[in-house]
C-alpha cells in the first residue's frame, strides 16, 4: 500500500490534479480513482532498486574480503554512477523521501568471512542477474530510458566478465 | 515507406555503418598485435562481419538498399603499436554499441532486445582488450561522471 502511494507521488503535478477535479463529478467513472504511474515508472523504480541491492552486496563484500578493495571498487564507483543517472531521471516533488531501498533477497551474500573466491563468484552471479533484470525491461520503456537500461545492462554483463577474469586468472 | 520502417532503416544503416568501419579497424589494429592478439582481433572481427551479414538482411528485407563499406577509414588517432591498436579496438567498440543503441531506441521490442544484445557484445568485447569496464558503454558519460575506470592508454 505505502509503495502505491509513493508510486503515486511521482507522477507530475498536472497529471495528479485530474483526479481531484473528477472527485466532485461522479458522472467520470473512469477518472474517480487516482490515475497509476505509468510503466516507465515502474521500470525506473525497478532498476533504481536492482542497483541499490547491487551497492549493498557490493559494500558487504568489500566489508568482508578487505583484500578485494581493488578489484571490487572502480565496479561499485560504476554502480553508484548507474544509481545517481537512473534517480536522475525520476521527477519527485520536493520534500519526498528517497526511493525506498529494494529488499535485497540475498541468497548466499558474501558477507564477513567470505572466500575471495567465493565472493566474487557471488558478486558475478548478482552482475549477471541484474543485467537480465535490466534487459528484461526494456520494452516497457521509453526510448531514451531504454537506452540507458541496455547500456548499464551492458556495464554489467562486462562487469561479470571482469569477475570471473579476477576469480580464474590466465 | 512508414515513418516507423523509415526511423528502422536509418538505425539499422547506422549500426552497418559503425559495423563497416570497425570491420576495416579491426584489419589495422591487427596488423599491429602479436600473434596472440591477432588471434583475438580475428574472432572479434569475424563477430563484426556476422553482424553485418544480419544488418544488410535486415535491411534489405525492409526493401532499403544497405550502405556500402568504404574502401578507408579515418581513424580517430594514429595507430603505431599495440597499445595504440588495442586503444582503438576499444574506440571502436564504444561506437559500434552507441550505433546499436539507436535500435535500442526503436519501438519494436524485438530490435530493441537484438540492439541491446549488440551492444553487450561490444561491452565484453572491449572489456576483454582494455581490462577494465565503463559504466555507460555506448552512451556519453553523464553530468559529473567519468566514462571508464581509468584513463585510456595513448598511442
Amino acid at each position: 500500500m505505502r509503495a502505491d502511494l509513493r508510486r503515486r507521488s511521482v507522477l507530475a503535478a498536472a497529471a495528479v490534479t485530474v483526479p481531484l477535479v473528477a472527485a466532485g463529478c461522479k458522472g467520470v467513472g473512469g477518472l474517480g480513482t487516482l490515475p497509476k504511474a505509468g510503466p516507465d515508472v515502474a521500470v525506473l523504480r525497478g532498476a533504481i532498486g536492482t542497483e541499490q541491492a547491487l551497492i549493498d552486496r557490493y559494500r558487504s563484500a568489500m566489508a568482508g574480503s578487505p583484500g578485494l578493495a581493488g578489484t571490487l571498487g572502480p565496479l561499485l564507483a560504476q554502480h553508484r554512477e548507474h544509481l545517481a543517472r537512473l534517480t536522475s531521471m525520476l521527477i519527485e516533488p520536493p520534500g519526498r523521501s528517497p526511493t525506498p531501498r529494494a529488499v535485497s533477497s540475498s541468497p548466499g551474500t558474501a558477507g564477513t568471512g567470505s572466500a575471495p573466491a567465493a565472493t566474487l563468484a557471488v558478486l558475478e552471479a548478482a552482475e549477471t542477474a541484474a543485467a537480465r533484470s535490466l534487459t528484461a525491461r526494456l520494452a516497457l520503456a521509453p526510448p531514451a530510458l531504454a537506452q540507458l537500461l541496455a547500456s548499464i545492462a551492458a556495464s554489467e554483463a562486462s562487469h561479470a566478465l571482469l569477475l570471473r577474469t579476477h576469480r580464474a586468472p590466465g | 515507406m512508414t515513418s516507423a520502417t523509415g526511423r528502422t532503416a536509418a538505425a539499422l544503416q547506422f549500426a552497418l555503418a559503425a559495423e563497416n568501419a570497425a570491420i576495416y579497424g579491426y584489419g589495422v589494429a591487427g596488423a599491429q598485435l602479436g600473434a596472440a592478439g591477432r588471434g583475438l582481433a580475428l574472432r572479434d572481427w569475424t563477430q563484426h562481419e556476422v553482424a553485418r551479414d544480419q544488418l544488410e538482411a535486415m535491411l534489405t528485407s525492409l526493401g532499403v538498399k544497405p550502405v556500402a563499406a568504404q574502401p578507408a577509414y579515418q581513424l580517430p588517432f594514429p595507430v603505431h603499436g599495440s597499445q595504440a591498436a588495442i586503444s582503438l579496438v576499444g574506440d571502436l567498440e564504444n561506437r559500434v554499441a552507441a550505433a546499436y543503441l539507436g535500435i535500442v531506441a526503436l519501438d519494436d521490442p524485438r530490435l530493441r532486445a537484438w540492439g541491446a544484445t549488440q551492444a553487450r557484445a561490444c561491452a565484453l568485447r572491449a572489456t576483454t582488450w582494455l581490462g577494465r569496464t565503463a559504466a555507460f558503454p555506448g552512451l556519453s558519460p553523464g553530468p559529473g561522471t567519468a566514462a571508464a575506470t581509468s584513463p585510456s592508454a595513448s598511442p
